[in-house]
């Protein structure tokens, strides 16, 4: 390593390049999948490769998964800074010389593969039932070890376990399919696993998708929406969250550029995007541009006061970096990315939200979303749903997609939940997959349904 | 690859290699500057051992090892697959695989990165000149070369090396109002500046439709889906037919010859395409590319298929095994192809969806969809009015069925070749 830094202080030195940073990342992970009790990946891997990023007023990146390699590609990204020369702008600050470890109370890579597999089979057993056409399990686990170092002199060694276990159910009769499933993850040990209640959780996705076959489309229209704790996640991540990320602001891509200290959304409204919340799936001590990872306020009180940074956006927009740009992998250049991103909680019982609600839906559960930051508009799924007619719940509703423009349906916000859950992991894509985590309590707004009725 | 093949022919196993190296360069322009290029090298091989009817898999990255690591490799693998479980029901045998034109470029494979640059630097400079008021432009370019290979104990030794190339522009007008207009396309050889001109100014043109577009009124009937349009909509439907899906009960579909859309839909899946963006001689089993035709006339005549679920549903492989290095076969498609109608439908006068978003929301095995409408435009009498933020709702499956028109004209957008179609959907 120390050659390798020695190298690279003697290949800038050539190349004239004012800034630089080198990631060296380890992952040790397995992978487990099994469908009707069938095992179908059973897998224990290790990688590990080098990203390498130069900075000469646009930015030059090469990587390598073959580590004989490694010099070479410090060299290449070096090259292509020199050649590229643009007039961009980078937030630098002091070196940071730090060791961060994430410590699970039980380390996975001290669980057997044979326990593993022992607990995909457990559920798949627990998912079994009449109706039942399929049942998946999925296990994943991955350490990632990172060493980054920049010209700066941050030395930074980082250590970060994740794990997500989820599983599904199809269910059939008549000709009918309906699906229902549930994700549990966070960046911890195996004492996550030993922490699920397995057959609450199993009966609770067999019963759902079992359920759904009988589910009427929903009507379609704007209706006011309740959406629950996980629903409410995707709903601000895809409404608000990628509008903030600081790179669409930068190019121009986003609804939001230039609106910082305005009131975009009702008063009630404050949302945060939080990498240090302790044991969340999108949480992590430094980002991948070496930078501390920090709690942002993006909306406090119903008014834009933040975006999420990285090194680039932040010299560039004048802010405070946040520690918000984030990678893939060694392979992959950091971007803008969220953390955990939820709304915080009011004052509102969900009862008492339900009431408000003459003719609309009650919408559970994450599907996705998608959005267009530079139109503004977003489409998000659920799980499932309820009609909701004068203040009471009624007959649930299946296969929902939601729409809206970020603008109005963050003023169109009429309450917001006591009962906030952030624990809904899973992950974002943008062009590179980085794991995140969302949530909030009950929300109650307006949004274009999109049924069949 | 021989030490290590000589390794395995040493131990009791069957055993399957799969090898990739390759290198990529990458543009990416942020308002209409440079701002970002890379070059990266990926390599690595991926080792499936087949050992009394189980399975295992694990991976390396590199490809030149000393024989210590790569006899701790097998050995490591050998022990998956003792403990694995996952089902073990053959490699492919060797077969002759079609030799499949203009899947490689010696201009991509030679270009110095220094050309490359020049050209990315080029297309930005486009943008600067084309770029109209109020409007910001981005995009990228990408040169990447590859070469796989594939061996097996049955005896299968395949390499192939290819090219490929893509563009992409983005714009986006604001002026109190917004509008964004997009365009992608992939190549397998190297493209005259023109594409890229030609994505700069598709993407132009379409921020002026959005920018002036508004939300339509709700509207129940005959909708003309463009090709990217109908790619959602028929991508709900084609998981259905991935032999996984079948075995496991994940598909609406048990078994061929189903009437499930209207009389003059075709659809093909073809690795043999030349020059094609999803085309290939042999896939990541080292099984022939083929064509193979998903619905003829409306009826559902084969399912996608690798070697492992061909032989569980008592089928032929149809060549359709997608990997790379790190991941064990699965099933997916090469090229789709629609097949032309005989209708005119390029002059059609009513409602028409150019785009839409939010397709992974819908649910594929009901086959219900509600996708938000990114640029759709209503024609009449010559006249165009575009629109958007509209969803388009209705399901996949009776869709398909609802076909009143094929059109006769195929566009492509990367790996999928389809005409304009009209159906019967929702817009809400």
């Amino acid at each position: 390593m120390e050659r390798l830094i020695r190298k690279a202080q003697e290949l800038a030195g050539r190349y004239g390049i004012s800034y630089y940073e080198i990631r060296i990342i380890r992952v040790t992970a397995s992978h487990l999948t099994m469908q009707n009790g069938q095992l179908e990946e059973l897998a224990m891997n290790t990688e590990i490769g080098i990203g390498v990023r130069a900075f000469n007023g646009a930015w030059g990146f090469s990587s390598a998964n073959d580590m004989n390699r490694a010099e070479k590609a410090v060299e290449t990204a070096m090259k292509i800074a020199k050649l590229s020369k643009g007039d961009s702008r980078i937030y630098l600050g002091d070196p940071i010389v730090d060791r961060a470890e994430m410590r699970p109370k039980r380390s996975f890579l001290d669980v057997d593969i044979e326990d593993k597999l022992a607990l995909v089979k457990e559920i798949d057993l627990l998912l079994r039932g009449d109706r039942v056409s399929n049942r998946s399990v999925h296990y994943g686990d991955g350490l990632r070890e990172g060493f980054y170092f920049n010209s700066l002199g941050s030395e930074i060694e980082t250590v970060v376990p994740r794990l997500r276990l989820g599983f599904s159910v199809t269910a059939k009769e008549n000709g009918e399919m309906q699906s229902y499933w549930k994700s549990f993850g966070g960046t911890a040990g195996w004492e996550l696993v030993e922490g699920i209640d397995l057959g609450h959780w199993t009966s609770f996705v067999r019963e759902k998708a079992i359920s759904l076959l009988h589910a009427q489309s929903p009507p379609s229209g704007e209706f006011p929406v309740v959406m629950d704790p996980e629903l409410t996640g995707v709903f601000i991540h895809e409404a608000l969250g990628h509008a903030v990320e600081a790179d669409s602001v930068k190019n121009g891509d986003s609804i939001l550029a230039g609106r910082l200290g305005e009131r975009i959304a009702v008063e009630e409204l404050t949302v945060i995007d939080d990498p240090t919340l302790p044991g969340k799936f999108g949480s992590y001590v430094y980002d991948d541009e070496g930078m501390r990872a920090r709690r942002v306020e993006i909306i406090r009180d119903g008014v834009l006061v933040d975006y999420l940074n990285d090194r680039e956006t932040s010299a560039i927009l004048g802010l405070e970096p946040n520690g918000h740009g984030r990678a893939q992998g060694y392979n992959y250049q950091p971007l803008v990315r969220m953390s955990n991103t939820y709304v915080e909680p009011r004052d509102w019982s969900f009862e008492e939200m339900v009431e408000e609600v003459r003719n609309g839906l009650y919408m559970i559960g994450d599907k996705g979303g998608e959005v267009d930051t530079a139109n503004g508009t977003f489409t998000f799924g659920a799980k499932e749903g309820y009609i909701i007619e004068n203040g009471e719940i009624k007959g649930q509703v299946r296969d929902v997609a939601l729409s809206g423009r970020i603008l109005d349906v963050l003023r169109n916000i009429h309450a917001i939940g006591n009962d906030l859950a952030i624990e809904f992991p899973g992950y974002c894509g943008k062009g590179q997959w980085v794991p995140v985590d969302d949530g909030g309590p009950h929300v109650l707004t307006r949004a274009l349904v999109g049924g069949l009725r | 690859m021989e030490t290590l093949i000589g390794i395995l022919e040493r131990e009791n196993v069957e055993w399957e290699l799969y090898w990739e190296l390759g290198r990529g360069g990458s543009f990416r322009i942020e308002r209409e500057r440079l701002d970002r290029s890379q070059r990266k090298f990926h390599s690595g091989i991926g080792l499936r051992i087949g050992y009394r009817g189980r399975l295992g898999f694990s991976y390396i990255t590199g490809l030149n090892h000393d024989r210590k690591t790569l006899e701790g490799f097998v050995k490591r693998t050998i022990k998956l697959a003792r403990v694995s479980e996952v089902p073990f029901v053959g490699f492919p045998s060797p077969s002759k695989v079609p030799r499949v034109e203009k899947l490689y470029d010696r201009r991509i494979d030679e270009i110095p990165f220094e050309e490359a640059h020049s050209l990315a630097e080029e297309f930005a400079s486009r943008m600067r000149e084309l770029k109209e008021e109020s409007t910001t432009l981005s995009g990228s370019m990408a040169l990447a070369v590859s070469t796989y290979g594939i061996a097996n104990s049955n005896g299968v030794w395949l390499e192939a090396k290819g090219t490929g190339m893509s563009v992409s522009a983005y714009a986006v007008k604001k002026d109190g109002k917004t509008g964004s207009g997009s365009y992608y396309q992939a190549y397998r050889s190297l493209q005259p500046f023109e594409e890229l001109e030609t994505a700069i100014i598709s993407a132009i043109e379409e921020v002026r439709l959005s920018h002036s577009a508004g939300k339509m009124e709700p509207h129940s009937g005959e909708i003309l889906l463009e090709p990217e349009a109908f790619r959602a909509v028929l991508g709900i439907f084609l998981e259905n037919l991935s032999g996984d899906s079948v075995y496991h009960g994940r598909s609406r579909f048990s078994r061929l010859g189903e009437e499930v859309a209207s009389e003059g839909l075709t659809v093909v899946d073809d690795a043999t395409v030349p020059g094609g963006v999803g085309s290939f001689p042999f896939d990541g089993e080292g099984n022939p590319g083929e064509r193979t035709v998903l619905v003829e006339d409306g009826i559902t005549r084969s399912f996608l298929l690798d070697e492992t679920y061909a032989r569980f549903l008592n089928l032929r492989s149809t060549g359709n095994a997608v990997r790379d290095f790190r991941t064990t076969p699965h099933i997916g498609t090469s090229n789709v192809l629609v097949a032309p109608g005989d209708e005119n439908l390029a002059d059609f006068n009513g409602i028409v969806v150019r785009k839409v978003f939010g397709e992974h929301t819908a649910n594929p095995v009901s086959g219900d969809f509600s996708l938000t409408v990114e640029l759709g435009y209503v024609v009449k009498d010559g006249k165009v009015v575009p629109f958007r933020d509209n969803m388009l709702v209705g399901n996949a499956f009776q869709f398909l069925r609802s076909l009143r028109g094929i059109g006769r004209k195929i566009a492509r957008k990367g790996s999928f070749y389809s005409p304009r179609v009209l159906g019967i959907a929702r817009l809400v």
